[in-house]
């Protein structure tokens, strides 16, 4: 059986940040006693991770996500709760568990010294994570094909674009085979080009070396090409914890049937579902999930049709909800 | 260290800045003073002290300040190694680079100005100057890890160095010094840091004096490299507190 990769229990982080009223008077008393708020930013969150799941933490702005990553990546003490990582407790950041994980933020993709060539600081990291020089060669040789990284080797990190920062970035943090990573909305900013190489390559280097993925993305597209499960974060607090399919069917009592007919068209299309859009003999209805079998054996019987599929409600609009409404 | 000579050799142009910089003290120390007080080891003085500052310089304001202020130091925390080795690296190639740019300064102050660094006294003067550039690199770094409280580091920084200006001998020579502040200015770690190697390389530091000059260094090195691991560990508990 294998060990869990990660395993969070009751996470918590809390800040104390300064506030203090408008004007001049409120900022003389304030230099001597400071008022502060608590804010959670995380608040007593639970869930394990698999050796080789890739999932994603979605929620909107401000919910926790980026902070959770920092606690599992070590960057952050958490003020409550316990996590593993491959064994560790992050925040203590022993060299063994630094050699075995990879952060990647969207905003800083590569966070080596830009001064030097992307070659220098691919061996940079062959110095600092102490690879083997045929492991390392096997390695580049690997992430410089995947990536394209030949036109980019000879070149300063500075001078890069934000897409080739991206493809650098991704062999400066993957050089060293870690076993998880963190990616913190690692297609922030990228065009449609490189964010579809990006999404690939983190979906590849996954399945190859059974690598464990936790990702925050804003970009519902990643989450839906990359995740079999999402966490669900809001306020801090974990909301859902499964798959995408499961999240659109509690939010969205609903799917969509789209009919089109060879013969002509029933004056009430209300017996069969809510009438989305109709154009001739085309029309879209939104029936409820239950009824759906239902309903679709009702239209092939008793009407002519000559084309008919289910299709769950869009993803972007079902997350919207989430955001604005809550699970 | 290879890494950030490599770094800084992207950056030559800017070094040649830092290193006039760094140049004018000495020299400006050089004009005054053999003026004012001819005949007194003044010329050889300024021309070591010179030396010693290329020598010590430390910049961990610029560098390692600036990377808690991007929040890079959260990619440093997640590497598998002590984070002071970058900074030191940086440290160290920094001061290769002004050794490189300084000394031509040097070779032409040698030729246009009567100085005597005798072999013996620079050979007394190299572990002073090493203690040195430890102690410099301790002082400035504790400083600069201020960084993780305030946004002023630079400031912090800056009244650091303006200590060791007035009380290190670099605005004057320590051994020139009313008789009511000299007793404290080389008790003080300004001046070990600075004054007492270029006081040793021209030969101005009387044979008695000169163990409890090591000592003062080395009880200095010592307290600031307890204050670096302090306040190292401070930070580090605050910024993993609040996320930089």
């Amino acid at each position: 059986m294998s060990m869990t990769t990660v395993a969070a229990s009751n996470l918590a982080m809390t800040y104390r940040v300064p506030v203090r009223a408008d004007g001049l008077k409120a900022a003389l008393a304030s230099m001597f006693h400071r008022e502060y708020r608590t804010v959670d930013a995380v608040r007593s969150i639970s869930f394990a991770v698999e050796p080789g799941e890739v999932v994603g933490f979605i929620g909107p702005n401000g919910a926790g996500k980026t902070t959770t990553l920092k606690m599992l990546s070590g960057v952050l003490h958490p003020t409550g709760g316990t996590a593993q990582v491959l064994g560790h407790t992050p925040w203590q950041r022993e060299r063994a568990f630094l050699r075995q994980i990879a952060m990647i933020r969207g905003s800083r993709p590569m966070s080596g010294p830009a001064e030097l060539t992307v070659l220098d600081a691919l061996k940079f990291q062959e110095l600092i994570y102490e690879v083997e020089p045929d492991q390392f060669r096997r390695n580049l040789a690997e992430l410089t094909e995947l990536l394209n990284l030949e036109p980019l080797l000879q070149r300063q990190v500075r001078a890069l674009s934000l897409g080739e920062k991206m493809r650098a970035g991704l062999a400066w943090s993957l050089v060293y085979r870690p076993r998880v990573l963190f990616l913190d909305e690692p297609t922030l900013g990228l065009d449609v080009t490189a964010t579809t190489m990006m999404r690939r390559f983190i979906a590849d280097y996954s399945r190859e070396t059974g690598a464990t993925v936790l990702l925050t993305s804003h970009y519902m597209a990643d989450v839906e090409s990359l995740c079999r499960r999402i966490i669900l974060i809001d306020k801090g607090a974990l909301t859902y914890d499964g798959d995408l399919a499961g999240l659109s069917a509690r939010l969205a009592p609903y799917k969509l049937l789209k009919v089109a007919l060879t013969g002509p068209a029933p004056g009430d299309w209300d017996r069969y579902g809510t009438v989305m859009t109709a154009n001739g003999s085309e029309v879209s209805l939104r029936v409820r999930r239950e009824e759906v079998p239902a309903i679709t054996a009702r239209l092939l019987a008793e009407l002519t049709v000559a084309d008919l599929s289910v299709t769950e409600p869009p993803l972007e609009s079902v997350i919207d909800q989430v955001y604005r409404e809550g699970v | 260290m290879q890494v950030e000579f490599l770094k800084w050799f992207a950056w030559r142009s800017f070094a040649f800045t830092l290193v006039a910089n760094q140049a004018v003290t000495p020299l400006i120390g050089l004009a005054v003073w053999s003026v004012a007080m001819p005949g007194q080891g003044v010329t050889s003085y300024y021309v070591a002290m010179l030396l010693v500052r290329l020598l010590t310089v430390s910049y961990e304001n610029h560098t390692f300040s600036g990377r808690v202020y991007e929040g890079a130091v959260a990619d440093d925390l997640l590497r598998p190694n002590a984070v002071v080795l970058a900074p030191l690296g940086e440290n160290l190639a920094i001061r290769v680079w002004h050794i490189i740019i300084g000394l031509p300064v040097i070779v032409v102050l040698l030729l246009v100005v009567d100085v005597d660094l005798g072999t013996q006294n620079l050979a007394v003067a190299i572990p002073a100057v090493l203690v040195a550039a430890v102690l410099r690199f301790l002082y400035t770094w504790s400083l600069a890890l201020s960084a993780f409280w305030t946004e002023r580091a630079h400031s912090a920084v800056g009244f650091g160095s303006t200590l060791v200006f007035l009380l290190g001998g670099e605005a004057a020579p320590v051994y020139l010094l009313p008789d009511a502040i000299r007793p404290w200015a080389e008790a003080l770690p300004f001046r070990a840091m600075s004054g007492f190697p270029a006081e040793l390389a021209a030969g101005l530091v009387p044979p008695q004096a000169i163990a409890a000059g090591f000592i003062y260094q080395l009880l200095w090195t010592a307290v600031f490299a307890v204050t670096a691991a302090a306040v190292w560990r401070a930070g580090v508990r605050r910024y993993t507190a609040v996320g930089g």
